[in-house]
């Protein structure tokens, strides 16, 4: 069973390297520097190597290099296991096999490996984009084999890519099957160490002007489609985490003072949505509000914060209901009082503006709203760009800048609520998010991020307070506009001005974000609970692993056997109608015991026929001769054939000699 | 059981296409073998690394990228047997050769259909003959060259024709009889003086026009006469074309004669004969031949060698052969 050992032209040595090449290359933008250079300097030698053949490495040389490849991965990442270092080893074997590609067989090898480097780029980028790139390489790498497979070469580029493309499209019902039952597993079959990527967002600990960074990264968090209506743009606070303590500078939880109970409200919430959250590397989950119940099983913390329990190494798709006007009472033993822990930088002068709030208070709600009066009145300037504040940040910000973001809003207003002795929280999350019409959904990127606070009040309990509401109450209910002034510049909103233009370029923006929204829901995010909630639609769920292979089988068998049927019939000739015609003819003059011999013309099929019954004499002479004239004769009028057909359909001779 | 009786045991199942009544096979769906290549085995274990790698780090999108090569592997076997299917092998010529040499056989793959073929090999176990792509509707010359053995009628043995299109992944292949053998005349001996029997003919006539000595005269030009007896000289005085005549004034007359080869072997005796035919063709010396149940006449020319080897090369088989 082998192929004869045709030899390659150069024409396939440089398409071949072509192809690797583009498998390749984008992993060149993730490894390291020097494997990259690497990579690039073996991908040049191999190119030189095909025009001029003295460069080509002999034996040694290859081996050193490749022992070079190796030592260079180990240097780089001190091992040659797990993700990051297997892809970088991959990368540069692959590298190496292209170099030494020589016969048909080099040239099969070179191709089964780009196809597996294929499948890695999906470890580090799943986007739309790039898995179109790599589904063209592949459909490459395929049209290459194909033509290393024939003798003589195709005519045209574009053959073997459109006979790549009908085995391609052959194959996708296939594909499909397999991809919908295919039993995915939610634990890895062995820990890799999935390493994590820096990817931006909040994090646990919150040290003012770390928001206003995210601020500049139009990056999307995750997006939100409402199965109920969505509530409007000042409701929409995304909860991320709550947090509780602070040192005068950063805020964060300390790990003694985190208590890990946690709880499951059974409350109805208005608002049932769906979130697909990017990759956070962090364990808590957005939610709308006050989350009360999750599809998932999700643990929903004292503070209420939607918890998991392992960080999202990985996209995610999860149901939530929420409510937005559901009175927050939930109180765990403790927690007032950590909420009412103060840091030791705390100033003079701090407690003398809150005691004259006091002083004029007749309860803890009206000193709230002194305190988001003061905001308001006071030139606090709401901005994207505040100085820094080393010393002390709250202190300087309320009395000497009073510039500042959310954050700075809410970590102030957190600090002077617990000086009047009222029980506050910080929250942070996103605020807000554009929506896409197209898609019926929601789109929360960085630039939403927001930080505000929850004040407890006896009658009421937990309440949401945005001090930066008093200040930009624009802030809550338009989006920020995305581009960044000099610093101290006061920042701007976008408001619906657009012209033409620019609403055409958002549809646009919203029609690309819709199909990735799809993208990520119907194939990134294909899980297993997906795969059990279709299979139950179907009433699979109770088969037998053996009835489910078997139904696997056959559902591959069915596009199977279509594209054989296909095959078959494709390749067939259709014969004239005018032959069809005369075959019809003579299986009914068969059927009166005279069969048509192999050597017999029609013209002396027909004599014999009329002897034979000579009653018959005028249709047979007739369909005879306009056979023979349609198919013999010059310039056949094609419309005749019909004719011919109804001539046929007509001749109904009765099984007896009349008088006989 | 040893390898070649497990073979001869398989072969019992297998099918094969039976020449039809132009001696020709026609590539039915049901004789086709397939299995896969090396590559084809090669990028299965590549596929079920992709199918583990995915599954470790929970990829879609590598799961969807195995399965759809996985698509394609298995599409391509249908490819494969379609790329054969329907095809006609039909027997054309092979030109008879002496036992030992490459008989050419030469055959026409006719494609019938409205789908072009790629790369189509004719073999005979371990030996390749032509590889060639076939468009829709044509017919084309395909050559599979076999070592003759032994003189005698050399039949085209049982036949593969097969393909590993489009991807080399997997390998189809059909076995055919064709009606078509080779006309193997024996091996000639080493060159040496041929053992005849001489009759003279004096005659003061001498063998006019016969021998190649002396000339002896001019007649007309007769069709058939070789263009070097041609007296062009005449020809140019406008004389119309005249041969020369030569002639010697005796006539020798050569028979290769079977009895009087001093060896006894049969085989050895067809040899020395094949030679000593060869030689006399090479001198251009006219010759008889006989052997034991048949006696040539005199003669000289390809028509007569080709008659007297033929002879040879089936001497003693052609009737229990034919």
């Amino acid at each position: 069973m082998q192929i004869a050992d045709h030899t390659l032209t150069a024409r396939q040595h440089l398409l071949v390297s072509l192809c690797a090449g583009l498998a390749i290359a984008p992993h060149t933008l993730h490894v390291p520097l020097p494997i990259s250079l690497f990579l690039i300097f073996l991908f040049v030698w191999r190119l030189t190597a095909l025009r001029y053949p003295q460069f080509q490495p002999g034996r040694w040389l290859l081996v050193l290099t490749t022992l070079g490849g190796v030592i260079l991965t180990f240097s780089q990442y001190h091992t040659l296991i797990g993700r990051d270092a297997g892809v970088g080893l991959l990368t540069v074997m692959m590298m190496l096999k292209i170099l030494e590609v020589r016969r048909r067989q080099d040239l099969y090898v070179a191709v089964f490996i780009s196809y597996f480097v294929i499948i890695t780029h999906f470890l580090f980028d799943q986007s739309m984009v790039m898995a179109l790139y790599l589904f063209s390489v592949m459909v490459c790498l395929t049209a290459l084999l194909i033509e290393i497979n024939r003798i003589k070469p195709s005519a045209t580029t574009l053959e073997p890519f459109v006979r790549t493309g009908i085995i391609t499209l052959q194959a996708i019902p296939i594909a499909i099957v397999l991809f919908v039952i295919f039993p995915r597993l939610s634990q890895p079959l062995w820990n890799l160490g999935i390493g994590s990527s820096g990817t931006t967002g909040l994090s646990d600990r919150m040290t003012p002007g770390q928001i206003a960074e995210l601020i500049e990264s139009p990056e999307v968090a995750f997006r939100v489609s409402f199965d109920t209506e969505a509530p409007a743009a000042e409701q929409r606070y995304w909860r991320g985490l709550v947090i509780w303590d602070t040192d005068g500078h950063s805020w964060f939880n300390r790990k003694d003072q985190v208590r890990e109970r946690h709880m499951q409200l059974k409350a109805h919430g208005e608002h049932s949505y769906e979130v697909f959250l990017e990759a956070h590397q962090q364990r808590w989950l957005y939610a709308l509000d006050i989350p009360v119940s999750s599809k998932q099983r999700f643990r929903l913390s004292q503070d209420l914060i939607l918890q998991r329990r392992e960080p999202v190494r990985r996209s995610l798709t999860y149901q939530v209901r929420s409510t937005t006007e559901q009175q927050n009472k939930v109180v765990m033993p403790g927690m007032l009082q950590r909420a009412l822990e103060l840091p030791d930088n705390v100033t003079q002068r701090q407690f003398e503006l809150v005691e004259g709030w006091r002083a004029n208070a007749k309860s803890p709600r009206e000193i709230v709203e002194l305190a988001l009066s003061h905001f308001n009145k006071q030139p606090f300037v709401y901005t994207l760009t505040p100085p820094r504040y080393l010393d002390n940040p709250i202190d300087q910000f309320l009395f000497d800048a009073q510039e500042g973001f959310c954050e700075h809003y809410a970590t102030s207003f957190t600090q002077l609520m617990r000086i009047a002795g009222i029980p506050t929280r910080l929250v942070l999350g996103y605020q807000g998010g554009e929506y896409n019409e197209l898609g019926d959904y929601f789109i929360i990127r960085q630039y939403d991020a927001h930080a505000w606070t929850e004040v407890w009040l006896e009658e009421s309990g937990w309440l949401r307070v945005d001090p930066t509401a008093a200040v930009a109450p624009e802030r809550i209910r338009f989006q920020l506009r995305n581009d960044f002034g000099t610093e101290g510049s006061p920042a701007m909103f976008q408001l619906d001005e657009l012209g033409l233009v620019g609403s055409s370029l958002r549809r646009f923006a919203h029609m690309l974000d819709n199909a990735n929204i799809q993208w990520r829901r119907w194939i990134i995010g294909y899980s297993r609970e997906h795969q059990f909630s279709l299979m139950r639609n179907f009433g699979f769920d109770t088969l037998t692993p053996l009835q489910w292979s078997l139904i696997t089988i056959g559902l591959i068998a069915i596009p199977l056997m279509l594209v054989a049927l296909r095959l078959v019939l494709s390749g067939r000739k259709q014969p004239l109608p005018e032959i069809i015609a005369y075959e019809r003819f003579c299986k009914k003059l068969a059927r009166l015991g005279i069969s048509r011999k192999t050597y017999e013309g029609p013209m002396d099929y027909a004599k014999r026929a009329i002897g034979e019954r000579p009653d018959l004499t005028a249709p047979i002479s007739r369909i005879t001769a306009l056979y023979i004239k349609l198919r013999y004769g010059p310039n056949a009028d094609k419309s005749q054939s019909k004719k011919l057909l109804q001539q046929v359909r007509q001749f109904r001779p009765g099984r007896q000699k009349p008088g006989t | 059981m040893t390898r070649s009786s497990l073979y001869r045991w398989f072969r019992q199942f297998r099918r094969q296409a039976k020449p039809d009544s132009y001696g020709g096979v026609t590539v039915k769906a049901r004789s086709i073998y397939i299995l896969p290549t090396k590559q084809g085995l090669l990028l299965a274990v590549v596929l079920l690394a992709m199918l583990v790698g995915s599954i470790n780090y929970g990829s879609n999108l590598g799961h969807l990228a195995t399965f759809l090569l996985g698509g394609i592997w298995i599409t391509t076997i249908l490819h494969t047997w379609r790329n054969l299917l329907g095809l006609r092998l039909q027997p054309q010529h092979v030109d008879a050769v002496f036992a030992g040499e490459s008989a050419d056989f030469c055959l026409s793959l006719i494609n019938p259909s409205n789908l072009d073929r790629f790369a189509i090999t004719l073999k005979q176990k371990k030996n390749f003959g032509d590889s060639l792509d076939i468009p829709n509707n044509e017919q084309l010359p395909i050559h599979l060259p076999l070592v003759s053995k032994k003189r005698g009628l050399f039949e085209l043995p049982q036949i593969t024709l097969h393909t590993t299109y489009p991807l080399g992944l997997f390998h189809a292949w059909t076995y055919a009889e064709i009606d078509l053998s080779c006309l193997v005349y024996p091996k000639p001996a080493e060159r040496g003086d041929p053992p005849v029997t001489e009759s003279y003919t004096k005659s003061s006539s001498g063998d006019r026009g016969v021998g190649s000595d002396d000339f002896v005269g001019l007649r007309t030009f007769r069709t058939g006469d070789s263009p070097k007896q041609i007296d062009w000289k005449a020809y140019a005085r406008q004389q119309g074309l005249m041969s020369k005549q030569f002639g010697g004034d005796r006539h020798l007359e050569i028979t290769l004669d079977w009895d009087l080869i001093p060896e006894q072997e049969p085989e050895r005796r067809l040899s020395l004969l094949c030679r000593f035919i060869l030689q006399q063709e090479e001198l251009r010396h006219a010759y008889a031949m006989k052997i034991p149940g048949l006696s040539i006449a005199s003669g000289l020319g390809s028509g007569h060698m080709q008659k007297c080897l033929s002879a040879l090369a089936l001497y003693g088989i052609a009737d229990a052969d034919r």
